[in-house]
């Protein structure tokens, strides 16, 4: 497979994985570009036979949003002391309810995260834990708080 | 709504990224280069197994068979074979030939150490070097043989005339084969001249004191000089009977020890390389375990740090 077939094949799971975790499209859409320009550089390393390009991209993916969310902590702190952040309005995914888009800002960034790998993505749980850089068992109860925290969250809006 | 609905919902939810990005990610792959060939491990293997075995196959099995090798151990001191008899006679003979003007006085000490091949050959030689001194004119003035099974050592000291040494040394060379060789000369001249001019300082002074009228403390010095001319006149009476004869200490010997060296199979290098792989493991492990052990601990604790601070980085 080359680089151009896997961009090609896994961009919007890229772009999805990255508008979840950030539940910021403009972030997402930068990040995914710079996701993409980095795995070219590091194109080199990717093994096939230790994990799909989708996985290996996804990873790529996280290292560039946990260097967002470093340097977009520092900026908030910086900028609250002149003025509290405005809320961005901003939608998961195209057929969601309402309540769920709710439910679903209301989650952790590292709760969103699972949810994209486990869900939207729909990673096994061995890959996901691979991206996520702990075992597939805490994996998979990191998924079900998630989860049930939605499912309360959804439970309380109705 | 169940969890299993919850889930259903978010899996049939669609993200689809932009026209915009698409058309970005889609300029950064077309600069991509053409995959290289991909060295992976097992094609390395493919490569490296074969070359290391017949590197291996090379070393084993051309390595000539050391049969058959002893080696000759003379105490400390290595062995100087001579290529036959005649040549080391002459080369003992040139060794031996110092100088020795007429007129001088000159004592001379020669070693000479022999190896004959068995034992009953040093009891031989000895007799032979005994016959060659007395044919000479010279005397034995010391011999010790030893004999322990099949080796054999023993010790001479020939006194020869001095005129006649280089002979001497020429046949005595000719019991054996020469491992050892020395000369020593000392010039007694200037000594015996010393002793000369003293005895007749010593003389003139007893014609003095006979010249004197005699007394009894005149009789007693005149005594205590002659006592010391005498004594004088043996040492150098001594000194040139010395110099007239050379000294020579033989030493013939047999091989002391012979080690044959074991027979080593082709596969001997190989042990001896596991051998020593094996001693290199020991000392790795114990001197790489606790290493191996902190850094393990090290990066443990990284680990811990870095998700502690991701998963609060998450917390938003």
């Amino acid at each position: 497979m080359t680089f151009q077939q896997a961009a090609e094949a896994h961009l919007d799971d890229v772009y999805g994985y990255l508008a979840w975790f950030t539940s910021d499209r403009f972030a997402a859409e930068d990040l995914t570009a710079v996701t993409f320009e980095r795995a070219l550089r590091l194109w080199h390393r990717f093994d096939p036979i230790r994990g799909s390009a989708r996985t290996w991209l996804c990873q790529v993916a996280r290292t560039v949003a946990l260097d967002h969310f470093r340097s977009e902590r520092r900026r908030t702190r910086r900028e609250e002391l002149a003025a509290p952040p405005e809320a961005i309005d901003f939608r998961f995914a195209e057929g969601l309810s309402p309540d769920l888009e709710a439910a679903l800002a209301r989650l952790t960034a590292g709760e969103r995260e699972v949810v994209a790998l486990r869900v939207l993505l729909d990673l096994d749980a061995g890959a996901a834990a691979r991206i996520l850089g702990i075992s597939p068992t805490n994996c998979t109860t990191r998924l079900n708080r998630a989860l049930k925290k939605l499912e309360e969250a959804l439970h309380v809006a109705a | 709504m169940s969890q299993r609905d919850l889930v259903a919902e978010l899996r049939a939810a669609h993200v689809e990224a932009p026209p915009e990005v698409r058309e970005r990610v889609r300029l950064v792959a077309a600069g991509a280069p053409a995959p290289p060939r991909r060295i992976t491990w097992r094609r390395s293997l493919g490569v490296l197994v074969p070359v290391a075995a017949a590197i291996a196959a090379t070393i084993v099995f051309a390595r000539p068979p050391k049969h058959q090798q002893t080696a000759l151990e003379f105490g400390n001191r290595p062995a100087t074979i001579a290529p036959n008899v005649g040549a080391a006679t002459d080369r003992a003979a040139k060794a031996f030939a110092v100088p020795s003007p007429k007129n001088r006085v000159q004592t001379y000490d020669a070693t000479l150490s022999l190896r004959v091949e068995h034992a009953h050959d040093v009891s031989d030689g000895v007799k032979r070097a005994l016959r060659i001194t007395t044919s000479l004119g010279g005397y034995s003035q010391s011999v010790h043989a030893e004999t322990h099974g099949s080796s054999a050592v023993a010790d001479l000291k020939l006194r020869i005339p001095r005129s006649r040494i280089q002979k001497a040394m020429a046949e005595l060379a000719q019991i054996g084969t020469i491992t050892d060789e020395n000369v020593s000369t000392v010039d007694q001249t200037a000594l015996l001249n010393n002793t000369d001019r003293e005895i007749a300082r010593l003389q003139k002074q007893v014609a003095a004191l006979r010249t004197q009228p005699k007394s009894e403390e005149n009789d007693r010095r005149i005594a205590a000089l002659v006592t010391r001319i005498e004594r004088l006149q043996r040492g150098e009476a001594t000194t040139r009977r010395n110099a007239h004869y050379a000294t020579v200490s033989l030493h013939l010997e047999t091989p002391l020890v012979t080690v044959p060296q074991h027979k080593h199979g082709p596969l001997h290098g190989v042990v001896v390389a596991l051998k020593w792989l094996g001693i290199g493991a020991v000392y790795g492990l114990a001197i790489g375990a606790p290493v191996a052990m902190l850094l393990v601990l090290l990066w443990l604790g990284i680990r811990v740090v870095r998700r502690r601070r991701e998963n609060a980085l998450l917390q938003i």
